[in-house]
């Protein structure tokens, strides 16, 4: 047997390309700062750290790499963004959060990768919502969002995603075990799945955090979506109407009563109030305006003394440094990690359901930082996965990336595929 | 989905189709949906593109990160320059634009230039800022503008103009006025007003009123009717409430036509008229309500011209038989009407139809690249009041002109209102002089509007200075378009 | 290394760099989906031996199994679909676990039988086994790309 037969999803030329791509920004980094230090520092850890990806990925033995390869390039781009901001300086934590995702990744695609166990293992997602949940109301205070171990802080909030996702995912099994409840037929588990939502509804209501709202219920809407649709041929144009006034219904009675601080957010014209709550938009759009098409060149940008430079407005930064062009094909690059599905359908109805969780996730998260930065929606404080700063965002984000994972690469048996194959097949 | 192979009728050899794995439709579905937020979001993605390299020069501009080109008038004369110092300029030669134009100081928020911010910022998505110089025209001219203004002698004053056919704002001069080129340590000493344009301010339009009051009169009882009316005068006159209006002419007109009390200007004639049954308050509430005016505290938006905003005309009418609803009819008490107002209904009176051209002020924009961007255009006012009542005033007023002013304005086929504002402000009584009209000339078709304010015997005379006015802009060949500056002329 | 005067001397050298990187980048992760295309095809190979290659055949027709469950019944949204009315909306459900197609009645009116015999538990699929669904009847059979004699 040659090699290429015991691991036929490991893509050399792809992680050669990924050097290659890296290489190509590095020198652009060169031409910016010189043949510095620090450049060369940057430049070996990207680039070594790309080739022990490699390597790794070579010899695990893996049915899909798509991922992978994706998320090796992704993170290489993003710790090059990270140490550019406003000069050079290697983002060391950027860094070690990225290797931390990316190995995530692989954990938490080993533990979902049987979609049967994944469901199984639901008790346990639930129990840990409930955790995370408890983590939130009891210790990051009434009106924070951090929890402060003193060396670091935790954002529960963001691992509450990958469990999220979790818990919206759902086989065709679990949609026919109907209960009655006098004559009224449900399915248990969507009973569940809309309380948990309406606990993280009233949780970021409670902690004054309403900007990741939306992603939540984007994740939501999608898996109550594909519940429904798992017992319809297709969802009918009535169900779709029905569905679009409930969500526009929702959203207007939440304008209505949303709190004064929500309202502020809402209404805010950002060049009436220049120095006030309008300074970071104000700074983001400028910045843009100012790195044009091709950008001010690396390290030369001014938004980094702005705050959140690294994580709201980080599309931004990008694109001062960058330049816009830059900065939408980075984006796009984050969403080749969702749309590798399209070419690969996952397998089972709970991965069916992980992808499109994190799919919506992503893309919801996504939206509301680069629109939101950009003023044309409301400014909350969410993070594009992998590019802003952050490890909280960043481990969730890698978790997320494995279920993505899992769906290109199932594997149905106790064993993995790997030695189903070595016993002979069936 | 399932193959299917030509039925045979009794098979006896099947042929097994090499292994097909293929996900079936159900496993489809998140693809699907995935699909659908990815086309979402790359189609928002592009919107935002879209808006991001459209709105560059507005963020660039507000937020003050990149210098600013020049403001032309018609004929390429500077009238604002962000690529130098204002002061390189000959003394004086901002003196009469400066609250029009403005600048980028801050301290004027209603003028020319901060509306207009983002396409004076030299600035490009593509290039970069300063890169070139970005030039905005005006379709101003400032040599009938300093003729105005010099006109006007130490008096203060407004003279506001445009050529009713086309739509180009023409004179907008309002005296005291701020040199931008010499800054704003003295503020605190500048004339009040100086920071204002004053013909986009309300201001008490005396008997230039008439002309509204008589489109109502019209519009209700048609234009014969209206003429044929006789009401006479004595000095003054008592209406049925025991309120007692009073005439310019203390030993009355007698008995008038209506032509004659236009002339006139009776306030007596105009009284009975608002006050006559033939003429009932709703009906003028309702005309007012139709020209712009806001009645009676109603909400109207202000007009707006290239971003310049216009607060519009405003007036209370309660009861026709009472004093303060016949002088606000008349022009005085609580009625406030912007030049720029009284000259766009002049605009809409000229050209007989009850529907102005809509003034515009910016002619063109040449970008940092020089490429030049037609901003004007010809487009009209929704009907202010009707047609037949547009043409009856047009009568009159032609009529008025060419009876009493033929001395003054007689090079001119034009049709015009006198009216005396009178006003008390700081405990101080004055009247200002105001001329309203239109000229009808082909190489001048031109709607203004004048005001002389404090304006006592000795001093220059609303008509001649309405002449001054139409003497310069003729001079400016105004029928000609302004012509594009590919190289925008110097200022010294 | 001073870069500033080359920059200085080429105003656009920079811009057509940034360009060339980012298309670069992206040109790679391009190819990236493209390959992943190619580990589709690895993942049908992989399927199929986890699926042990299993088809279901009724007559001259094959369904493929392409996924960890399939749904057979009258319903519309079902993976195998016969329009009888003998047949449940929701019938049977077929699922791959560990190398194994199990069968399973999932409230079936009419029951499932499975070569002859009706199921009371879920049962595992072997080659030839004749599933029984309402008047139908299908065989499991392994895609080959070769004729058997019926």
């Amino acid at each position: 047997m040659s090699r290429s037969n015991t691991n036929p999803v490991s893509h050399p030329l792809l992680l050669l390309l990924v050097l290659f791509a890296h290489t190509a920004m590095l020198l652009l980094v060169m031409l910016s700062f010189g043949l510095t230090v620090e450049v060369l520092k940057l430049s070996c850890i990207v680039l070594i750290s790309d080739f022990v990806g490699a390597i790794i990925l070579q010899f695990v033995a893996q049915e899909a790499c798509t991922v992978d390869t994706v998320l090796l390039l992704v993170l290489g781009m993003s710790t090059i963004y990270q140490s550019c901001f406003g000069g050079l300086a290697f983002a060391m934590k950027h860094f070690i959060f990225g290797i931390a995702a990316f190995l995530m990744c692989q954990i938490s695609y080993v533990l979902v990768r049987n979609p049967y166990r994944a469901e199984k293992l639901k008790p346990l997602w639930y129990g840990c919502f409930v955790v995370l949940i408890g983590a939130i109301f009891f210790l990051t205070g009434s009106r924070g969002i951090w929890i402060d171990l003193g060396f670091i802080t935790i954002q529960p909030s963001e691992f509450l995603k990958p469990v999220f996702v979790l818990i919206c995912a759902s086989s065709i099994r679990t949609q026919l075990k109907k209960s009655e409840f006098h004559g009224w037929h449900f399915v248990p588990d969507n009973l569940l799945l809309l309380f948990c939502t309406a606990v993280i509804a009233g949780l970021q209501w409670y902690s004054r955090d309403l900007g990741s709202l939306p992603t939540f219920a984007a994740a939501a809407g999608c898996a109550l979506l594909l519940r429904f649709s798992y017992l319809r041929e297709k969802i009918s144009v009535r169900l779709m109407l029905v569905l679009g006034a409930g969500v526009v219904f929702v959203a207007v009675m939440a304008w209505k009563l949303a709190p004064s601080y929500v309202q502020d957010r809402l209404h805010t014209d950002i060049w009436s109030d220049m120095s006030g709550s309008g300074y970071q938009q104000v700074k983001a759009l400028t910045a843009i305006a100012e790195g044009g098409w091709f950008g001010k060149g690396a390290g030369n940008g001014t938004l980094v003394n702005v705050a959140a430079s690294r994580t709201d407005i980080v599309f931004s930064t990008i694109s001062e440094e960058w330049g816009l062009f830059t900065a939408i094909m980075t984006v796009v690059l984050v969403l080749f990690l969702p749309a590798a599905l399209l070419t690969v359908p996952p397998r089972s109805y709970y991965h069916s359901g992980l992808a499109l969780g994190v799919a919506a996730m992503f893309m919801v998260q996504m939206t509301l930082n680069i629109f939101g930065s950009c003023n044309l929606i409301p400014f909350t404080g969410v993070t594009i996965p992998f590019i802003s700063q952050g490890g909280s965002s960043m481990l969730s984000s890698g978790i997320m990336a494995g279920f993505l994972k899992a769906a290109q690469a199932p594997v149905l048996t106790g064993r993995t595929a790997a030695q189903l194959r070595k016993g002979g097949g069936a | 989905m399932p193959r299917i192979y030509p039925q045979e009728q009794q098979p006896r050899v099947i042929h097994v189709p090499p292994l097909d794995v293929s996900a079936p439709r159900s496993m489809r579905r998140a693809g699907k949906g995935t699909a659908l937020l990815l086309a979402a979001f790359l189609v928002a993605l592009v919107y935002l593109v879209y808006v991001l390299v459209t709105r560059s020069a507005f963020y660039m501009a507000k937020s003050g990160q990149t210098g600013y080109g020049k403001v032309t008038d018609r004929k390429g004369d500077v009238l604002f320059d962000g690529t130098k110092p204002m002061s390189e300029y000959e003394a004086g030669h901002f003196a009469d634009v400066g609250n029009l134009i403005g600048d980028t100081s801050g301290q004027m928020s209603n003028t020319v230039v901060t509306k207009n911010i983002e396409l004076l910022a030299n600035y490009s998505f593509l290039y970069g800022k300063n890169s070139g110089t970005v030039t905005l025209q005006t379709t101003i001219s400032h040599k009938a503008t300093r003729a105005c203004y010099n006109a006007l002698g130490k008096k203060n004053g407004t003279a506001v103009a445009y050529n009713w056919k086309t739509g180009e704002m023409l004179v907008c001069m309002s005296k005291p006025c701020v040199d931008p080129a010499l800054g704003y340590d003295n503020i605190e000493s500048m004339p009040s007003g100086s920071l204002l344009c004053k013909a986009f301010s309300p201001t008490v339009p005396g008997s230039t009123q008439k002309v509204s009051t008589l489109i109502a009169a019209y519009e209700q009882n048609g234009v014969d009717a209206v003429n044929a009316m006789q009401f006479s005068c004595s000095g003054s006159w008592v209406n049925a409430t025991g309120g007692k209006i009073n005439c310019h002419n203390p030993y009355g007109h007698g008995t008038q036509s209506l032509n004659e009390a236009f002339a006139n200007s009776c306030n007596p004639f105009f009284a009975q008229l608002v006050q006559s049954s033939q003429l009932p308050l709703s009906a003028v509430i309702e005309t007012y309500t139709q020209m712009g005016y806001s009645v009676n505290g109603q909400k109207v938006a202000p007009l707006t011209m290239n971003g310049l905003t216009i607060p519009a005309a405003s007036t209370t009418l309660t009861d026709s038989t009472e004093f303060e609803t016949q002088w606000g009819c008349l022009g005085q008490g609580k009625t406030l009407v912007s030049p720029y107002q009284l000259m766009l209904w002049q605009g809409a009176i000229a050209n007989a139809s009850g529907s102005a051209v809509q003034p515009y002020i910016l002619a063109s924009h040449t970008d940092i690249e020089n490429r030049v961007t037609q901003l004007g255009t010809t487009t009209r006012t929704p009907q202010l009041f009707t047609r037949a009542a547009a043409q009856g005033v047009h009568d009159v007023e032609v009529d008025n002109a060419k009876k009493h002013y033929s001395g003054s304005l007689g090079a001119y086929t034009c049709g015009v209102k006198s009216g005396t504002a009178q006003i008390r402000m700081d405990g101080k009584e004055f009247e200002n002089s105001l001329l309203t009209g239109f000229c009808l000339d082909e190489d001048c078709p031109v709607a203004f509007c004048v005001v002389i304010e404090e304006r006592t015997g000795a001093d220059i005379s609303n008509a001649q200075f309405a002449k001054v006015l139409l003497d310069a802009l003729r001079s400016e060949e105004i029928t000609k378009k302004p012509a594009a500056q590919t190289t925008p002329a110097q200022g010294n | 290394m001073d870069l500033t005067a080359l920059f200085e001397r080429y105003p656009y050298l920079r811009e057509a760099l940034t360009a060339f990187a980012v298309i670069f980048v992206d040109f790679c992760a391009l190819i990236i989906l493209v390959a992943a295309g190619r580990e589709r095809r690895r993942g049908d190979r992989n399927w199929a031996r986890e699926g042990r290659g299993y088809m279901l055949a009724m007559g001259t027709t094959f369904f493929p199994l392409g996924a960890a469950e399939i749904l057979i019944g009258r319903h519309p949204a079902a993976d195998i679909r016969f329009d009888d009315n003998e047949i449940s909306r929701f019938h049977a459900l077929l699922t791959l676990s560990n190398g194994q197609w199990t069968i399973e009645d999932i409230g079936a009116q009419n029951g499932v039988l499975v070569n002859g015999r009706r199921i009371t538990q879920p049962r595992t699929l072997r080659q030839n086994d004749q599933i029984q669904i309402g008047k139908r009847r299908l065989t499991v059979v392994r895609g080959t790309g070769k004729d058997v004699t019926a």
